[in-house]
């Protein structure tokens, strides 16, 4: 069997490459791979794109760190505590491409993926100035009823980077909690990673709520990451971290502030290190269930 | 007079849309939504059911609005849990399924046009905005209408067409034509729920008007608020004012932390509330928010 257990830094240097599309699970606040986004960001890649349902602090770090040239997201920012402020910097400034999407469009594009077609077709979008911002995306007239559709294009993701509670050495990957688009992410992708709280075995992932969500034949790396996901979440284990989220917006309210932060809590040595500088055993107390 | 503050009406005023089979649908990050279905489910809807996006869940049992462990009644007691393909395609607006939703535009026009994209001109905008999420798919579907609210009644958000930087979601688009005409298969919007009034739509012109004015706001007050003219509606009249019930229940069950209140303040004042919260939300010995 093909060993697929490795450190964060084998992982992001076998199987992302500068350019590539990535996409990053989870939503807003919610189970992001973090722990892999601070490791690409200190392996410096370039030119990546990342598409997510729903975009934070992965997107908005590598925005920061000049690692995106990109972004695909229905959504994108820090829920209460505000706008994701790289991201709005720099596309006030105009530095990275935006594809504008919604729920459906990237729902969709996944979907086309597996079906190998050049569209789906979706009743929605219409009259929305989606049209006119993403040339891709077309309206056309129904062959058989002549209702007036819109035809969305498929998204083909590169490498997938999931975060998720449970994972076995063959790269089964069980998701507790909300899937969001995880799945299709991984399904769809050339490659995928995944990163897990802790390694069981595969008759533990037989047993669990929603078995291998993510499943061994997509999955080309396992690497274990206690509270890899903060300062977002990973049920069932821990909430996200309101305290961290509101530094990381107070440190990012500027270009150079970001770089701050990086010196600070990316360009560390080790995970281990990370959870130290974050305030270690009193935080990680602090966003347990 | 019962007293209340504004983010309860606003709660109160929605809530008080919920029937009692409805599929309830809370987006990400609007406390004033989650309050207003919880209190629908408490009080008069107690069959309808919590859709959390957050959780990609159906849910059937109330627990109190929380910032920080939302997902433990999201996620733990739920009766299903889906993928978020599947979830799009399942809550597309239905008409057997009647999910209820409402959106908060950062602008929307006369005709109900929505804009949650960008301020300022979207290939280099003064702010980019988080981004309309499924607005633009679901806003021309809705059999049932579109129910919108806007905690802040003002001339920054209610904006004359033209005025509109994005359309992202789609009213009634220039009020000229049936919605069919332009391929849109739903009511347009219902009504727009605000700080000072309840507005629906003219139903020849789909065009906006007051229907009906909160206690204590006088009409020429709607007017001057509002970035374009808004119609009347022949039976203009106050608006059923909270009762103590529906205030007391919102306060002390359903969200006794205040969280709805940060969609309403601002400032230094919203910054204390925030903090609070999260104080008191991490100091609790059991993580799971209480059941109602």
């Amino acid at each position: 069997m093909k060993d697929k257990i490795m450190s964060l830094k084998e992982a992001i240097e076998l199987y992302v490459e500068d350019g590539d599309l990535i996409g990053i699970g989870g939503l807003s606040f919610w189970r992001k791979a973090t722990a892999a986004t601070r490791e690409i960001i200190r392996q410096k890649k370039k030119n990546l794109g990342v598409v997510s349902f729903v975009g934070g602090i992965c997107a908005d770090m590598l925005i920061g760190a000049g690692c995106l040239d990109r972004i695909r997201t229905s959504f994108i920012g820090m829920e209460l505590f505000g706008l994701a402020p790289n991201h709005r910097r720099a596309v006030g400034a105009g530095q990275i491409k935006v594809f504008e999407e919604t729920e459906a469009t990237i729902a969709l594009g996944l979907k086309a993926i597996y079906l190998k077609l050049p569209f789906l077709p979706l009743r929605g979008l219409l009259e929305t100035d989606i049209l006119k911002v993403r040339d891709d995306i077309k309206e056309f007239n129904c062959p058989l009823t002549g209702d007036k559709l819109v035809a969305c294009p498929p998204i083909q993701v590169d490498v997938a980077i999931i975060h998720v509670p449970y994972a076995d050495e063959k790269g089964n990957g069980n998701i507790q909690g909300p899937v969001w688009l995880d799945d299709d992410l991984a399904k769809t992708a050339k490659k995928t990673i995944v990163t897990c709280e802790k390694i069981v075995e595969t008759e533990d992932i037989i047993h669990f709520q929603g078995k291998g969500q993510i499943p061994m034949q997509k999955v080309d790396a396992v690497v274990k990451v206690p509270f890899g996901a903060h300062p977002t979440s990973c049920f069932p284990f821990y909430t996200y971290d309101a305290d961290h989220m509101m530094k990381y917006i107070q440190y990012c309210q500027t270009a150079d502030g970001f770089k701050e932060y990086e010196k600070e809590y990316i360009a560390v040595a080790s995970h281990e290190e990370y959870l130290e500088k974050i305030g270690g055993i009193k935080e990680i107390l602090k966003i347990m269930t | 007079m019962v007293d209340y503050t504004t983010d309860e009406l606003l709660t109160i005023l929605m809530a008080r849309q919920v029937t009692n089979k409805d599929v309830m649908i809370v987006g990400v990050a609007t406390p004033i939504v989650w309050s207003a279905f919880t209190l629908a489910k408490v009080t008069h809807a107690p069959d309808a059911i919590f859709h959390y996006l957050m959780g990609n869940t159906f849910v059937w049992e109330a627990r109190q609005v929380s910032l920080l462990w939302l997902e433990l009644g999201a996620a733990s007691r739920c009766h299903r849990l889906h993928n978020t393909g599947e979830c799009t395609l399942e809550l597309l607006p239905h008409d057997i399924l009647t999910t209820i939703e409402f959106f908060r535009p950062a602008q929307i026009d006369q005709f109900g046009n929505t804009n949650n994209t960008v301020i300022g001109d979207w290939h280099k905008p003064k702010v980019r905005l988080p981004g309309a999420a499924g607005i633009p798919d679901f806003s021309g579907l809705y059999s049932a209408g579109q129910h919108l609210y806007v905690p802040r009644h003002d001339k920054r958000t209610f904006v004359p067409a033209e005025k509109l930087f994005f359309r992202s979601g789609v009213g009634f688009v220039d009020g000229t034509r049936p919605l069919t005409d332009y391929g849109l298969i739903g009511r347009g919007p219902k009504f727009v729920i605000t700080n000072l009034a309840y507005l629906d739509f003219d139903p020849k012109e789909h065009r906006m008007r007051i229907k009906t004015v909160h206690p204590g706001v006088t009409v020429e007050e709607v007017q001057e608020n509002t970035g374009f003219e808004l119609l009347k509606a022949p039976d203009l009249k106050e608006t059923k004012p909270p009762t103590e019930t529906e205030v007391r229940i919102l306060r002390e069950k359903v969200d006794p932390l205040g969280i709805r209140k940060l969609e309403v303040l601002t400032g230094k004042e919203r910054a204390e509330l925030l903090e609070e919260i999260i104080r008191k939300e991490y100091s609790r010995v059991d993580r799971m928010p209480p059941r109602l």
